[in-house]
């Protein structure tokens, strides 16, 4: 089989792939709890997949403390886990925590650019919505540069298409930018890929959504994706 | 296009008589008067009621003022939508003037979308722009624009001037029949007793077999309970 006899893969997706990459991908989030539901809109065909997760951060994070020591890459203690486990440092870490933000994420289909989108919300324990400043702050700063670079390439408040609520959204414009390459690697050597798992191993991470490895490694999950 | 001339300028000059209250709950240093307005039903309320804000907050402490908000009968309004489609969704069965309630405290956070300036309602409103023509022609349209254009596509709707808009918006309204029109129409659904946004599907203005679609086709197929089995009209 000849690479170059090969179709150019498309990036887009339709509403029947994205439905069945993403019942895959529950099957394996049920395999491993990573915590993904199927929200379905009452008396439709329509939903998304959804998921909400804590994360710890320093307070700093939540109000402008000029004389913070946090340097900004470990505004979120992602290794709380570890230092509870050594006393010492457990005890000095668990003094750092001064706050629990709930992300919540939803996954939906856009039917005008056929692709996938990341919606989500994120509020303190009590209730409290985070501001846009906020959430940027939690944006991990090796990912602020890029999200700056196009004024519809970036993060804003929009209404959920489903729910009707205000959420946050990462804008979809590039995906076909970091698919397109993604998927002809797939296809050139012949191996199966999930559009879901791909994408939001890419998306997902800039607002510290993490698509644990063994999506990727899963056979079972994945598709042959047809050229168009 | 050009025979239309008419119906696109009786489109964007529709105005609405509104009429904008204080809400009782705002500390006030004396009374307000209400404030009396015209507003373009194609503009955003958050674009054209600078002057509201203006009248109100001289009778109010600076310290009592957040982010403004406007309520019609208990239901903040979206200011993302068009002033023409809330109007027509929450107000269009009672009389004019459009009672409106002006609030700036207490900000629903469930229920609106923030404003902090007049460049958050430019990138929604471009936004909308590039997903219509996303569906119309791929995107290729509004891509192949310059900034400029689309700057100039902005402005027309932020200073009301219908030529400046219309000069760039009828390239995106090219229709070229020899490659079947419009891939999709751009349209939207709303509906007041839904939690649901709105309805948007993908619809091609030709049927498979040639035979150009109206709206009563679209309807039929995307939204049947609109159309009473008669053939008729069901009130919005």
């Amino acid at each position: 089989m000849m690479a170059a006899e090969r179709n150019p893969v498309s990036c887009y997706l339709d509403e029947r792939t994205f439905r069945l990459c993403c019942q895959l991908f529950l099957q394996h989030s049920e395999t491993i709890k990573d915590g993904w539901s199927w929200e379905q809109i009452k008396g439709t065909d329509e939903g998304f997949m959804k998921k909400t997760l804590l994360i710890p951060v320093k307070s700093s994070v939540l109000h402008e403390q000029p004389e913070s020591s946090v340097q900004d890459e470990d505004m979120v203690t992602d290794n709380i886990q570890a230092n509870v486990e050594d006393e010492t440092a457990g005890v000095q870490a668990v003094c750092e925590i001064h706050a629990v933000l709930r992300y919540e994420y939803h996954v939906l289909y856009s039917f005008s650019y056929q692709i996938p989108v990341l919606y989500f919300r994120a509020s303190a324990l009590d209730g409290q919505p985070l501001s846009l400043e906020e959430v940027w702050r939690n944006v991990h700063l090796n990912y602020r540069q890029r999200l700056q670079q196009g004024p519809w390439d970036t993060l804003t408040q929009q209404e959920h298409p489903l729910l009707g609520q205000p959420f946050f959204m990462l804008h979809p414009c590039r995906t076909e930018e970091f698919m397109k390459p993604a998927l002809d690697l797939a296809q050139a050597e012949n191996k199966r890929v999930n559009y879901i798992v791909t994408w939001l191993s890419v998306v997902g991470p800039v607002i510290r959504l993490d698509v644990p490895l063994s999506y990727s490694t899963e056979s079972d999950i994945s598709l042959h994706y047809a050229a168009k | 296009m050009a025979d239309d001339k008419d119906v696109l300028r009786d489109v964007w000059f529709g105005r609405i008589p509104a009429c904008f209250t204080l809400s009782p709950e705002e500390t006030t240093e004396r009374e307000a008067e209400p404030y009396y307005l015209l507003l373009p039903r194609v503009s955003y309320l958050t674009l054209v009621t600078d002057k509201v804000k203006k009248h109100f907050l001289r009778v109010m402490k600076a310290e009592d003022v957040e982010e403004m908000w406007l309520e019609y009968e208990g239901t903040p309004l979206k200011w993302h939508y068009p002033i023409g489609v809330l109007f027509d969704l929450h107000a269009s069965n009672t009389a004019l003037p459009w009672n409106v309630t002006v609030h700036f405290k207490n900000f629903p956070e469930d229920d609106l979308l923030h404003c902090a300036s007049n460049s958050v309602i430019e990138a929604h409103f471009m936004s909308c722009i590039k997903e219509a023509d996303a569906l119309k022609h791929k995107g290729q349209v509004i891509n192949d624009m310059q900034k400029k254009d689309h700057k100039q596509l902005w402005m027309g709707l932020q200073n009301d001037k219908f030529d400046q808009f219309w000069a760039m918006n009828r390239k995106l309204m090219e229709y070229p029949t020899e490659e079947g029109g419009f891939r999709y129409i751009p349209f939207r659904i709303y509906q007041t007793m839904s939690d649901r946004p709105f309805i948007q599907k993908l619809f091609r203005p030709v049927s498979p077999e040639g035979h150009t679609l109206t709206l009563g086709d679209l309807l039929k197929e995307l939204f049947p309970a609109a159309i009473c089995a008669e053939g008729g009209w069901h009130q919005r």
